[in-house]
């Protein structure tokens, strides 16, 4: 029996299902482009099959599975692996299983029925029940499992709060022995940003969740940490490969480095800066070029992250500090940290900010006022991963219930419709065990899509989102 | 605590394998076949055969091995790869041992998947490699393998970072309070907002009502267009010189006086990025950092005494034969690329200390380009240091004393007489000749004294030098040692030259018996009518056209119808003055 590679043959088979659907999509089945795109998906699968004794495709949240085998993605196909999986997704589909003997003209009904636009009353039963009336006798579908009862996805959290917590540990030692004029142990760091890496890669939504840990007294630790996770959560949607993605998360978690040179009453200051304290703490960009400098055990001279740290306070027309007097464009990568930089603070409480906003509001003053200098397209990016309602936003349906936002909507034209975790009902009493609920799904008892009509800070009523997202 | 992670996909479920089955020969093979590899990847070429060959091997023994086994997972210790409990790979010598290589960056647990073979077996050839060659201050083989993102190959390793690190956990929710207080500052919101006809700040709103045009994905999606935009930003960003931003950065805050400390801060890392763009061929941003530095110097209040010092020792490390040397061995070796000038531009900042290496290439180098360059930044230089040339005269290098002395005497520096003194007892000739005539050039009356030594130099052309050398500098006192000579045996062995040369100087220096003694050899009529021989007799001849006084032209008329053409012509070139041209 032959050896089959599942990571390759899984890739193959998900592109396959994608050009199937494109190709149905532009042509009649009898055409000869939705024809070869058939053969060959037809082709890959029977492989299976046939070294198998059947091949099951698999859907659980952001991953697939080829016969048990994860199958991983990479930037060249993320993309493409999301279309099919939102379609899955969009008719409940979790599991598609072909047995022995299927044959060529069993995939074009299949395909067809999936591309259509799902009625939001339609269930997996539905589809299922119209499919069986079609010829097909060797494709059997099972609905998915909720995201939130996935084994996949309570590891992916688990190795999301590993990092997460590795990475805010690495932080604070890191700036700590900054302060103290110690030499940062730069491996452990690279290692930590590797970990965010891989985390985003792997599972995004995770590492999203975990930027909702607000923590007053860490906050400069735990920043640290969110731009990074945001930087490279924005990186990601650019399209930068898996090195330069660490390159810019590693800029990203030293992004404030500068701050170690700058008096802890100052950091730390309850009130309104005097203007020689908010003069020195403007340095901290200048000081964070400066101490990379002096920081040992990069391959080479860190000028990215040198930069990042240098421009990360400038904004799009140069203004903002520190002030230039020679000609200067702030780098992509400075101006994406400059972007997760103002996110994270704006939503975060912290000693100049004790009433935070709401991140929606950040998202659009962001987006919408230019005084804020930002790149409008990185912005645009940023909300592309985090959604109009970002991960922990504490959301008002219009059923007066109260919600947690938990996970974005993969489909760009449902972003404001994210899965919600239902926290209380429409009285405000918490409920016993939270609901996680899809917005843009109607409601099984009901029939009603719930809506959101209001969002609010969290923090500003002293709860902690987390506790309902890490649950 | 210490935790194991694992690098590079899920970690393989251990195969229950009984000891006994274990295919230890065929690993063992394998390390060896990987070995060799290893060696031959070193060695050679991607396209040399032999390479190829021992790849090829070590793509059979996995090949072999995958018929015995789904995955090999091999314990990593020390100095060993254990497969089970059997060692299947030993090294005594560290330096070249696989298992520390790993061991030594944390990696405990090895496994080989099937399909390493294909592809990525040359990929970790390339790591090892790149592993050896890893230094201490830098990345590590974790950071190595997580880069090449190998797919059939997988580790485990001793996560540091877990260690005392708790996790975070939910906590248990809020109270019914917590959460109508949400619920009530929304109604009193909108009650608010009803009243007010419109909303008020968001940063003074409770819960902000949501507004519908921000589900217009035209509003938060990326088209497109701009996809395409942003990837051009990332090409753009890959490509920018991230160097020449940073310099540009520490630049900007060199120029703000008010914060001396970081003046002297940026000072001290230029001071070391120099080099650095050096040795990168960054030659345009070592000039662009020189300029600025220049231009602050200049700058009234730019900089106070001590950054003023700082800044010049930046420009003299920079300038230290050792750098320059290199630089310069680089441009001839095509390591780095400059053009002329690039690199010419670059050196009119350098100090002192550099005209050493440059003047040495400048005489030396094999490559006109360059030379042209060297040849035109040296007086540069030299102009702006002239203590620094004085200073080169004390090289032992004939190369660099001789193309100094030149420098000295084109440039006139006065100064530069006592050195040039020391170099008459140089051991080459070329530069004792080129001190003398440089010494005299800047009358040097201070070498007049040596120059009388030199009068019996081993070398002809240094005695002539000397010679005229003291008569240009009409040193009277050397009047006594040139009769001598003039008088002696060896002047009428020498060559015509040598004794043109001393006549010459005599007569410059000869008062009423010296021209009577030269009156002597070219007039008087010895035993028999017999007469000097025709070539002393003309070198008087023209020794007392120097002498140029009145007894000295009478001599002179006394054999202006002399038989002999050489004597007559001699005589009659003496008294148009035309002599020899010293004098």
């Amino acid at each position: 029996m032959a050896e089959i590679n599942y990571q390759q043959e899984g890739r193959k088979i998900l592109t396959a299902f994608y050009g199937a659907m494109s190709a149905l999509k532009l042509y009649p089945v009898e055409n000869e482009t939705v024809q070869t795109a058939l053969t060959e998906l037809h082709g890959l699968v029977e492989s299976v099959v046939k070294n198998d004794g059947t091949a099951e495709v698999r859907v659980v949240g952001d991953f697939f599975f080829l016969n048990e085998t994860r199958v991983r993605l990479d930037l060249t196909n993320f993309s493409t692996f999301g279309i099919f999986a939102r379609a899955l997704q969009d008719h409940g589909i979790g599991t598609i299983e072909v047995h022995p003997g299927i044959r060529r003209d069993e995939w074009a009904p299949f395909i067809s029925m999936l591309m259509q636009a799902p009625n939001p009353d339609d269930s997996f039963e539905a589809f299922n029940k119209k499919f069986a009336q079609t010829p097909g006798q060797h494709i059997e579908l099972r609905p998915e499992k909720e995201p939130d009862e996935g084994d996949e996805d309570e590891d992916a959290i688990t190795a999301a709060k590993r990092t997460y917590a590795q990475s805010v540990q690495v932080a604070k030692d890191a700036l700590g022995d900054t302060r103290l004029g110690k030499a940062v142990n730069v491996r452990k760091v690279k290692r930590s940003v590797q970990g965010i890496v891989d985390q985003v890669i792997s599972n995004e939504s995770s590492m999203l969740t975990m930027t909702t840990l607000r923590d007053f007294d860490e906050y400069t630790f735990t920043h640290c940490v969110n731009v990074c996770i945001f930087s490279v959560i924005i990186g990601q949607k650019l399209q930068l490969d898996k090195n330069q993605l660490y390159e810019l998360g590693l800029g990203a978690l030293f992004h404030d480095i500068g701050k170690q040179r700058v008096d802890y009453d100052v950091i730390n200051k309850a009130g309104n800066l005097t203007d020689d304290e908010w003069a020195q703490l403007k340095e901290h960009t200048t000081d964070g070029l400066l101490l990379l400098f002096s920081m040992h055990g990069f391959a080479d001279t860190p000028y990215r992250q040198m930069l990042m740290a240098y421009e990360h306070h400038m904004k799009i027309d140069l203004t903002g500090y520190p002030s230039n007097k020679r000609p200067r464009e702030p780098t992509l990568f400075s101006r994406i940290v400059a972007v997760a930089d103002a996110f994270d603070a704006g939503t975060s409480v912290r000693s100049y900010q004790y009433k935070p906003w709401s991140p929606d509001a950040v998202l659009k003053e962001m987006r919408d006022n230019p005084k804020r200098g930002q790149d409008v397209l990185l912005v645009k990016a940023l909300i592309t991963a985090t959604g109009v309602y970002p991960v922990g936003t504490l959301v008002i349906l219009d059923t007066r219930e109260l919600g947690v936002v938990a996970q974005v909507n993969s489909d760009l034209s449902l972003l404001h419709r994210p899965t919600i975790r239902l926290i209380s009902d429409p009285q405000g009493r918490p409920l016993a065990r939270p609901v996680t609920v899809d917005l843009s799904r109607s409601d099984p008892a009901t029939g009603q899509v719930r809506k959101i009509i209001k969002t609010t800070d969290p923090q500003r009523y002293g709860i902690r989102v987390s506790d309902y997202l890490l649950a | 605590m210490t935790d194991v992670a694992t690098g590079q996909g899920e970690r393989p479920t251990d195969s229950e394998w009984d000891d006994e089955d274990l295919p230890v020969a065929e690993v063992k093979k394998l390390f060896t076949t990987l070995g060799k590899a290893f060696k031959a990847y070193q060695l050679y070429d991607e396209n040399n055969p032999v390479r190829q060959r021992f790849v090829d091997s070590l793509r059979g023994e996995f090949s072999t091995l995958w018929k015995l086994t789904d995955r090999l997972v091999l314990k990593v210790t020390e100095d060993h790869f254990m497969l089970g409990e059997t060692s299947v790979y030993h090294t005594e010598n560290r330096n070249d041992s696989l298992a520390f290589l790993f061991f030594k960056d944390s990696i405990r647990e090895v496994t080989f998947l099937p399909g390493v073979e294909e592809e990525e077996v040359v990929t970790f050839l390339g790591v090892l490699q790149k592993a050896r060659n890893l230094k201490p201050e830098g990345d590590d083989l974790l950071t190595v393998l997580w880069e090449v993102d190998l797919q059939f190959f997988t580790y485990q390793f001793v996560d540091l970072l877990a260690e005392g690190v708790s996790q975070p956990e939910a906590g248990p929710g809020n109270s019914a309070s917590d959460l109508q207080a949400v619920l009530a500052a929304a109604a009193e919101d909108e009650e608010r907002a009803a009243e007010a006809g419109e909303a008020g700040a968001p940063e003074e709103q409770g819960p902000q009502t949501v507004s519908q045009d921000d589900f217009n994905p035209t509003m938060y999606a990326l088209d497109p267009k701009e996809m395409e935009i942003l990837g051009a930003e990332l090409k753009k960003e890959m490509d920018r010189d991230l160097m020449g931003d940073v310099l540009a950065a520490l630049l900007d805050r060199l120029e703000e006086p008010e914060n001396r400390q970081r003046q002297s801060e940026i000072l001290e890392i230029l001071k070391a990025l120099l080099p650095s763009f050096l040795s990168r061929g960054q030659i345009t941003a070592a000039t662009q950092a020189f300029q600025e530095l220049h231009a602050l110097e200049d700058l009234e209040g730019g900089f106070d005494e001590q950054r003023l010092a700082e800044c010049r020792e930046i420009v003299e490390e920079v300038s230290t034969p050792e750098v320059v040397g290199e630089l310069i061995q680089a441009l001839f070796d095509g390591t780095i690329k400059a053009s002329a000038a690039q690199f010419g531009a670059f050196l009119q900042f350098l100090g002192g200390g550099a005209l050493a290496p440059l003047l040495r290439s400048s005489e030396t180098v094999d490559h006109k380009e360059l030379q042209a360059v060297l040849r035109e930044a040296v007086p540069r230089i030299a102009e702006a240091n002239p203590g620094a040339v004085v200073k080169l005269l004390e090289e032992e290098d004939a190369v660099l004393a001789g193309a100094a002395v030149r420098l000295v005497m084109e440039m006139k520096i006065a100064g530069a007489g006592p050195a040039l003194v020391v170099l008459f007892a140089h051991f080459d000739s070329t530069v004792r000749l080129a001190a003398i005539e440089a010494a005299v050039s800047l009358k040097a009356s201070m070498a007049a004294n040596a120059l009388q030594q030199m009068l019996a130099d081993p070398a002809v052309d240094i005695r002539i030098a000397a010679a005229r050398g003291i008569g240009e500098l009409a040193h009277g006192p050397a009047a006594g040692a040139l009769a001598e000579i003039v008088k002696g045996k060896e002047i009428r062995n020498a060559d015509v030259s040598e004794k043109v040369a001393f006549f010459e100087a005599f007569g410059t220096l000869a008062d009423d018996e010296g021209v009577a003694m030269l009156d002597d050899l070219l007039n008087r009529k010895r035993f028999l009518g017999k007469r000097e021989p025709s070539a002393i007799r003309a070198a008087a001849a023209l020794g007392l056209g120097k002498a140029g006084s009145q007894a000295a032209r009478a001599a002179l008329e006394k054999a202006g119808d002399d038989g002999d053409a050489l004597v007559r012509s001699s005589v009659h070139r003496a008294m148009r003055g035309e002599g020899t041209g010293n004098g």
